[in-house]
């Protein structure tokens, strides 16, 4: 029988259902600049076809298992912090659910962001 | 050309968001309720064969427990594809080592496919399946 | 002239958005898809990256100053332009 190759575009819907469940309570949501999530959402289809597992298309993988499981999208709840201060997250799929303008949000490195 | 529908359980013994493996005039199936919908889907993972029941359902999502391949009910699609097994940089015996390695070289030929669905609908209480 | 160096993903649109900023304002720079390259290179890209404490990309080196993440504001100071 011939492989089934993934369709793309099923697999980001499959990606989007699944990912809001986990976002929401954690007080963020898909950024409203569709062009922004759909473009990420589609790297992260290649990055799980090529190793199997959704991985932030803009953090390295460091083929070291530990570390590679704290960039598995959404990778919130490893940046808590970091990530409630700037509003978004590193590549920018997920922004506060109270962010309406998420051009206006910088991607500033833990240690310039404003901390409370 | 009209289908002709089996009764295969009563709709009461799967709660929305459950699923139930049954045999059905010798098919293997799986009985999925989404939201009051019934959807019914081959039992076997369309990658290693595993019990899909022994999996997850998520919606209209199957997940296969063996390697995580996922599955849409609605229509048998695969959505994507095994997990790589966690062993990281695992000391293994030279024994263990060969094995593996063999068992990768297998693997490399295993194929993820669609499953099947059949047509479901209800009736009197009752989930029909299309066989 | 500044020495500009940037290290970036294939698959990230902010390390694009870095790399066209340079090129429309015509300054020069090398850059290295760390996802594209070989072991022996991304393991001497991730050093650079831990000694500076850089855990995302882009990262931009001006000089001798690190920008982290697309920050066309600060590339525009460093490069005193």
């Amino acid at each position: 029988m011939k492989e089934s190759s993934i369709n793309v575009e099923s697999r980001k819907k499959a990606l989007h259902y699944f990912f809001s469940k986990v976002v929401d309570p954690l007080g963020f949501k898909f950024t409203p600049d569709e062009e922004l999530m759909n473009f990420l959402l589609e790297q992260e289809v290649i990055l799980e076809g090529k190793h199997g597992i959704p991985f932030c298309p803009c953090q390295p993988l460091r083929h070291n298992r530990s570390r590679d499981m704290q960039i598995v999208c959404p990778c919130i709840p490893f940046h808590r912090k970091h990530f409630d201060s700037i509003k978004r997250c590193w590549c920018g799929l997920f922004v506060h659910k109270d962010v309406f303008d998420p051009d206006k949000l910088p991607q500033l490195p833990p240690e310039e962001a404003n901390h409370e | 050309m009209n289908k002709k529908f089996t009764r295969a359980i009563v709709s009461d013994e799967i709660a929305p968001g459950g699923m139930k493996a049954i045999e059905l005039d010798g098919n293997e199936i799986i009985i999925c309720n989404n939201e009051g919908k019934f959807y019914t889907v081959q039992r076997r993972c369309g990658h290693m064969n595993a019990p899909l029941d022994l999996g997850t359902l998520d919606g209209i999502y199957i997940t296969c427990p063996m390697h995580y391949a996922q599955f849409d009910v609605t229509n048998g699609e695969a959505l994507s594809g095994p997990v790589p097994a966690n062993i990281d940089h695992e000391v293994m015996s030279p024994l263990l080592s060969k094995y593996m390695q063999n068992i990768g070289k297998l693997m490399n030929h295993v194929r993820m496919v669609s499953i099947r669905t059949f047509a479901t609908k209800t009736k009197d209480g009752w989930v029909l399946v299309a066989l | 002239m500044k020495n500009v160096k940037i290290y970036t993903l294939s698959t990230c649109p902010w390390c694009r958005k870095t790399k066209n900023f340079f090129t429309e304002h015509k300054i020069p720079f090398t850059f290295i898809d760390y996802d594209l390259a070989d072991e022996a290179t991304q393991n001497s890209i991730t050093q650079e990256l831990d000694a500076s404490g850089a855990t995302g990309f882009p990262f931009v080196r001006i000089n001798d100053e690190v920008i982290v993440g697309y920050q066309p504001e600060r590339y525009a100071k460093a490069l005193g332009i």
